[in-house]
């Protein structure tokens, strides 16, 4: 009896640990957003509170107001899109050919791909801006996220190679005894097989391309310029005005932390592969 | 079959038993597979050689000159710039703190992922939510992290240091500045990665202990091992592939960390948490001094790759079992 209440314990404990563990994990975040609903001067006030004292949206509406903010998430969302888009388009033919055919090529593709992950981005974008000069990319979304494909490609063959490997080979010789050619058995057949997959690498090149920021400080100025160069501007420009920056960055996370619970138990697998994997 | 073996399965394994006939006959199209699989990859590899080979291949050129390209200023310099890159005392220093710093970052984030890894496993699938909560920073982008954590540390204002005044820790909340003090700076700065980035650690020796077959356990507690015995000379044994490849990965990434330090303190106070992608980017930037920032970057890249590539060959070949 008494054995069996010390295992109870123990187990209390150790769900104790946890919960505090993914508290304290929590708080910085937490704490951001709370600040982002204080009024300006309550978010700087010394001694600094955990909980809103008064709620307010005018760190919401400072920020929003600022020149060039709104403008910046138009940007970020532009060059995310092109950069997912071009990701996928390039990685999915990529990846089927690397798991379904396992040629040489394929696994030079696959070194290359942990390779370019591996090399600094200021190694790339530092040549990429005289480049993506002499074809006037500079500052676009477009030359940005052809940049940013640098990043998400490689990520998006790996991830998308982990989820074709669990495709029976059943499957693409069904569809290919039924007529499809091959090309049409992986757009028709496989694609669908893999959808969840799909999915999940498409969202992490989208923020692969959401929270770059070396890129996108380099290659932008003004027009093109993304919400992250947006959040590190507001301190040179205007002072460290600490109530809308904290608007700001909770806002800009707002699309990862909806995607992430969109796609959750998914993206724990995805995550578990990619990381594991590469 | 080794555990980190099922972590990360073969990937060079060869397919079951090939059917009698070998390999598929041709389609009707004439292509052979092995011509169709290099045309489904060959726009990736285009679009990569493009756009990472070139630049690549132009930072190397660049690194041999001097000036900025521009106007007439440019001139062949041999090797003058690697020579200036070895040799200059700023560029050698930030090269000393990437190091230190990435082994900070790496050390803490495999010593609290680990722990929390470990409570996990041991909660079982019942504490999925937690676990779940636990991933979210690995979704929140480098440069609001940093940001955050500077705003939870700025002298006397921050929340940090108003805490640990009120559970006594310290006496003022103005006592230790984190951020512009030279000496902790370093220390100060990696906290928003290991934070980041304790996430992933967790989610891959999670992955890596879920692998380990429970029989082990209850052989060596029939040995009588317990506790820490069981995780010293069980646990970590197998699991040492996962954590070499874990630790290569984070490692990698803490050394080219750049927005998460830009957005803290810039390098400073007086550099001392200037890692080498900020001086290569001030290099280039704000000393407009393009050679030395490419001879600089080729090294750091040099460097980079031979750690990748001994990764590369030696522990991500799960399949080749020793």
């Amino acid at each position: 009896m008494s054995h069996l209440l010390a295992a109870r314990i123990r187990t209390g404990l150790l769900w104790a640990a946890a919960v505090a563990v993914v508290l304290l994990y929590g708080f910085p975040f937490a704490y951001l957003v709370l600040t982002s609903f204080k009024p300006a001067v309550d978010a700087i006030a010394v001694p600094p509170t955990v909980l809103p004292e008064r709620f307010s949206l005018d760190n919401y509406v400072t920020a929003l107001n600022r020149p060039g903010v709104t403008a910046s998430f138009v940007n970020s969302v532009s060059t995310a899109v092109i950069a997912t888009l071009l990701s996928m388009a390039l990685a999915i033919p990529a990846a089927w050919a690397i798991t379904r055919y396992r040629t040489r090529t394929g696994r030079l593709l696959m070194a290359g791909s942990l390779l370019v992950r591996m090399a600094p981005a200021v190694a790339i974008g530092i040549p990429l801006v005289t480049i993506l000069g002499a074809v006037n990319l500079t500052d676009t979304p477009t030359g940005l996220a052809l940049a940013q494909t640098t990043v998400a490609l490689p990520l998006s063959i790996w991830l998308l190679a982990s989820f074709f490997e669990g495709v029976p080979r059943e499957i693409e010789e069904a569809a290919l005894v039924d007529g499809c050619g091959r090309f049409g058995a992986l757009r028709r057949v496989i694609l669908p097989v893999v959808s969840g997959g799909v999915a999940v690498t498409a969202i992490f090149a989208f923020l692969a391309s959401w929270n770059e920021f070396l890129f996108a400080l380099l290659l932008t100025s003004i027009r093109a310029q993304t919400t992250p160069i947006a959040i590190a501007n507001f301190q040179s420009q205007f002072g460290l005005d600490w109530g809308p920056m904290t608007a700001l960055a909770t806002l800009y996370s707002v699309p990862a932390v909806v995607l992430t619970l969109l796609l959750q138990r998914r993206i724990v697998a995805g995550l578990s592969l990619g990381a594991v994997k590469g | 079959m080794s555990p980190a073996a099922q972590a990360a399965p073969p990937r060079t394994a060869p397919p079951a038993p090939a059917p009698a006939g070998g390999r598929r006959p041709r389609t009707r199209r004439g292509l052979s597979d092995a011509g169709y699989a290099t045309l489904l990859a060959a726009p990736a590899v285009v679009v990569l050689l493009a756009l990472v080979g070139w630049p690549l291949v132009k930072l190397a050129v660049d690194s041999l000159y001097t000036g900025s390209g521009l106007g007439d200023g440019r001139g062949f310099a041999g090797l003058d710039n690697y020579v200036t890159a070895l040799t200059d005392p700023a560029i050698r220093a930030a090269a000393g703190r990437t190091l230190a710093y990435t082994v900070i970052v790496v050390t803490a984030e495999l010593v609290l992922g680990l722990a929390v890894a470990l409570l996990f496993h041991r909660l079982g699938p019942r504490a999925r939510i937690l676990q779940t909560l636990f991933l979210y920073p690995l979704m929140i982008a480098p440069v609001v992290a940093g940001l955050l954590w500077r705003f939870l540390m700025i002298d006397n204002v921050g929340i940090v240091n108003e805490l640990l005044t009120r559970v006594g820790i310290l006496d003022n909340p103005g006592d230790v500045s984190w951020l512009s003090d030279p000496d902790l700076v370093l220390f100060s700065v990696a906290l928003p990665d290991i934070w980041l980035t304790t996430s992933f650690m967790t989610l891959v020796l999670y992955a890596g202990l879920q692998a380990i077959p429970p029989d082990l356990y209850e052989a060596a507690r029939l040995d009588g091992a317990r506790g820490l015995r069981l995780l010293v000379s069980v646990t970590l044994p197998l699991l040492r592939p996962v954590i070499a490849v874990a630790l290569i990965i984070r490692g990698v990434d803490a050394a080219r960390a750049f927005d998460v330090i830009l957005i803290q303190t810039d390098g400073g106070p007086q550099s001392a948490s200037e890692t080498l992608s900020l001086t290569i980017y001030k290099t280039m930037v704000s000393y407009n001094d393009p050679g030395t920032a490419a001879a600089t970057s080729t090294l750091f890249m040099i460097v980079m790759m031979a750690v990748a590539m001994v990764a590369v060959l030696t522990i991500w070949r799960p399949g080749k079992e020793s």
